[in-house]
């Protein structure tokens, strides 16, 4: 089935992860160990069970996962609620990254029950039990859920997310006709989260070529920009066997994306723009 | 090593810089692989129809013009479609010094089993 986008998706998944034996083909010093397990809080009646990892570099010691018992009528509906509260009341050096709280700025992204998505538009109640919280896959871990995501932002200031223009400085604004405007819907609401990026496979082997789905959504978005001048030197730079045409379509991008965007359609449609131009 | 390390994450983003190509091979993937579902469908029906009329029957088929023209095209596209995804295979997976040259031997073998697949072919088509 082709996914158009992640509430398309059932609820019920068949695998919640490939089943190959935990810590298969780990270093060493990687491996994921049980960690602590901290106890509900005296009193509480309606108590959930969260798995979260857990990395410090500085100790030393490989990842752990603790477990702790969440007073769920202490704390708000979401993950990051619980996260919050974790950290307020239970753990304070839980580390995780988060500002607006309400899916905009996408610093919570992180992998919760086998998906990426943000901890602050997930509904507890959606999570089985007990529920697992990871950071995203396929990065450094700087601590806990705190990703690396230096070569992501790399990888963005490549694509030259700006307008590019050749005519003169205009006077006032540059217009755009309310049609234009609309070729940017679904392109422009990408908040930068790296769920998709971090879900996808082909960059998981080839991350440091393929540029990766969120960063070829924000190039979409300027090539489609009736403004930019600079289509033909933004194709030139993203025609590549690797940078642009590693995408296999496998559209875990379009299944994880937050904010519901449809990634694969827009690079499909990258794809075919070289195509266009030669014949 | 070090030198890696202190390379700016840009200039690593940017590596050797784009191929200016890459087009063609996702194209003509997508022309080989339509071209050879309906000579699929074709011959796996044609061998079904054939299934229970020995061995003189399917020969004698095969020695049809049309027959030995859609087989000709049939495996051409066969093995252009298995080098152009054993290709992708080899360098999704494929990260260290013998990736050239396992997709110079992969090329190589394709064209030789191709190679093979059409003698025959012609040898039954225009064998006595």
């Amino acid at each position: 089935m082709i996914i158009r986008s992640s509430d398309e998706v059932p609820r019920t998944t068949v695998l919640k992860r490939f089943p190959v034996p935990r810590n298969f083909g780990v270093d060493a010093a990687s491996r994921i160990n049980r960690g602590r397990t901290w106890p509900a809080p005296r009193g509480a009646t309606r108590i959930k069970r969260f798995d979260v990892y857990r990395y410090d570099p500085e100790s030393g010691q490989n990842p752990r996962i603790d477990t702790y018992q969440v007073d769920l009528d202490d704390c708000g509906p979401m993950v990051l609620d619980v996260l919050i509260w974790i950290k307020n009341t239970v753990d304070p050096s839980l580390t995780f990254r988060r500002s607006c709280r309400e899916g905009v700025c996408g610093s919570c992204a992180m992998n919760i029950d086998g998906t990426n998505w943000l901890a602050c538009t997930k509904f507890n109640a959606d999570l089985a039990t007990p529920a697992t919280i990871y950071p995203l896959a396929n990065m450094r871990i700087i601590k806990d859920l705190v990703p690396d995501l230096t070569h992501l932002f790399a990888q963005h200031r490549l694509v030259e997310p700006w307008l590019r223009s050749k005519s003169p400085e205009p006077e006032r604004e540059r217009l755009q006709s309310p049609q234009e405007r609309a070729q940017l819907d679904g392109l422009y609401e990408c908040i930068l989260c790296f769920c998709c990026t971090s879900g996808c496979p082909s960059h998981w082997w080839n991350g440091d070529r393929f540029l990766g789905p969120a960063v070829l959504l924000q190039a979409t978005r300027w090539l489609v920009d009736s403004r930019d001048e600079a289509t033909g030197e933004r194709l030139d730079d993203l025609e590549d066997p690797f940078r642009l045409y590693r995408c296999h379509t496998i559209l875990n991008c379009t299944r994880t994306c937050p904010k519901g965007l449809n990634r694969g359609k827009a690079i499909a449609d990258v794809k075919k723009m070289p195509i266009e131009r030669r014949s | 090593m070090s030198n890696a390390r202190m390379r700016s994450p840009l200039g690593r983003a940017l590596g050797l810089g784009s191929a200016k190509d890459g087009v063609e091979a996702w194209w003509r993937e997508r022309v080989w692989a339509v071209a050879l579902a309906p000579l699929t469908v074709w011959l796996t029906v044609s061998i079904l129809m054939r299934a229970d009329k020995g061995y003189a029957a399917v020969v004698a088929w095969l020695k049809m013009p049309v027959t030995t023209t859609l087989m000709t095209l049939l495996l051409v596209a066969l093995f252009h479609h298995i080098a152009f995804g054993l290709q992708v295979v080899i360098e999704d997976y494929v990260h260290s010094r013998i990736k050239i040259p396992v997709l110079v031997g992969m090329r190589l073998g394709c064209l030789a089993l191709g190679v093979a697949g059409l003698v025959a072919i012609l040898k039954i088509a225009l064998g006595a």
